[in-house]
């Protein structure tokens, strides 16, 4: 039993003590800060009626506030009654609310029924049967080497940051699942492994949604969403994103023959 | 046998949890680096590094050591733990009980479930929490 030191001269003399703690614990540190303080500054920037408009798009109006209220640094209640002082009325800030929400209903969710967490709630609804699908991910994407160019850009920013705005942790977990046919567990514990804010409830039914095994269809994108919402943030030209680069009805034949034979 | 002991984890890390209220004034709390749990968790280091930060912007001693030994060293009279349904640390603290009484204690509640039937998809939910979740602590507190 060892009490642990709270101060440090700097943040890398911290992160060299931790590293220290942890030498099995692979990779850098975040530019993202823990702590009170630097939760109270993201919470500061809110701007809860500019986030409905644009919360989808790269460089929208998000708050960055996941790591915190994972941790319970900031609690959900709290995160609402700040946006209901920032806004006129609050039908205005329904989007935002609606998101906080979300977080609620998954928390909820795993507190009803634990074995969901790494079960299949349902089966895929892609044609497959979960057999079907690779149980390991594959090196190429654990390492952002696809050649898959904006699928490499949001793997960076997983592995560098520990954070990714919510539209291309769709699109990473739909190329993982349904381009790759790679079990959502795998990919499941990928994100976990790196997100600063990595929440089996939130994390794992997330997954579960794009994979189908918790929603009606699976989530499919293509290279004209990535290129309407990231085309500033990302390389989104069709000869460096072949594989993505088709209308959505022809993805889905590609992706899913099992479905169209059986239209 | 010491009075109560409060034992934070990584899902509950602020000073405004109601924990520190429920709890007897004066109760001392305590957050336990547990090298094996975090280990067995697969933490990135960046994921290790931004909870640490976070430990040293809290009034609370860091005690590293694994989380059943630290605090039975410490022989409390009750523990309180937030309460979370990490499966993870919900196990990890199965492990102190029932040498130790437990108390899990909720957070600030988001918004109140009009009926408490189970929703299974969001929208279902939504429309059961929706007045709640416009209101201020939910409409929940005074
Ligand atoms: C495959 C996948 C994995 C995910 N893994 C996690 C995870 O491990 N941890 C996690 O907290 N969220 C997860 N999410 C949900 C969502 O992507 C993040 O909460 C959000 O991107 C966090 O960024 P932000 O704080 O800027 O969000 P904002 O858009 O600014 O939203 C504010 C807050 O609302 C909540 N929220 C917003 N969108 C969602 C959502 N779709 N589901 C649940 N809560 C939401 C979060 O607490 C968030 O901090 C995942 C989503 C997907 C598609």
């Amino acid at each position: 039993m060892q009490l642990l030191p709270k101060n440090f001269d700097n943040r890398e003399s911290l992160t060299d003590f931790v590293a220290a703690l942890a030498p099995w614990a692979a990779g850098g540190p975040s530019h993202i800060q823990g702590g009170r303080q630097s939760a109270e500054k993201m919470l500061a920037r809110v701007d809860p009626v500019a986030y409905g408009r644009t919360r989808n798009f790269g460089d929208g109006k998000i708050t960055g506030l996941s790591p915190y209220i994972h941790h319970g640094i900031l609690s959900l209640n709290e995160v609402r009654n700040h946006a209901l002082s920032r806004c006129g009325e609050p039908v205005q800030i329904t989007k935002f609310l609606q998101e906080l929400a979300w977080r609620d209903f998954w928390q909820r969710l795993l507190s009803a029924h634990p074995e969901w967490a790494w079960d299949d709630i349902e089966p895929y609804k892609t044609g497959f049967s979960a057999s079907d699908y690779a149980g390991v991910l594959p090196a190429d994407i654990a390492d952002g080497k696809t050649g898959v160019a904006c699928i490499d850009a949001f793997i960076k920013e997983l592995i560098q940051t520990g954070y990714v705005h919510n539209h291309a942790r769709m699109y990473l977990a739909s190329y993982v699942v349904h381009f790759r046919r790679v079990k959502w567990q795998a990919g499941a514990q990928w994100f976990l492994h790196h997100l600063l804010d990595g929440d089996l409830a939130s994390n794992n039914f997330s997954w579960q949604w794009v994979a189908s095994t918790f929603s009606h269809k699976p989530y499919l994108f293509n290279l004209e969403n990535v290129s309407k919402y990231f085309g500033r943030q990302v390389d989104a030209s069709p000869q460096n994103n072949q594989p993505l680069h088709a209308s959505y009805e022809t993805l889905q034949e590609q992706l899913f023959p099992n479905l169209s034979r059986s239209l | 046998m010491n009075p109560a002991l409060i034992c934070l984890h990584e899902d509950a890390l602020r000073i405004t949890h109601p924990i520190f209220k429920f709890a007897p004034t004066g109760t001392k709390a305590i957050y336990v680096w547990d090298d094996e749990y975090l280990r067995r968790a697969n933490y990135s280091l960046k994921r290790l590094v931004f909870l640490y930060e976070t430990l040293c912007d809290l009034p609370v001693d860091v005690v590293r050591g694994a989380t059943r030994t630290v605090v039975m060293a410490m022989t409390p009279a009750m523990l309180y733990v937030p309460a979370t349904n990490n499966p993870s640390l919900l196990s990890l603290f199965a492990g102190i009980s029932p040498a130790t009484p437990l108390t899990f204690v909720d957070d600030d509640i988001f918004a109140v479930m009009e009926k408490t039937s189970e929703a299974r998809r969001f929208f279902q939910y939504w429309s059961k929490v929706e007045r709640s979740a416009f209101l201020h602590n939910g409409g929940a507190l005074a």
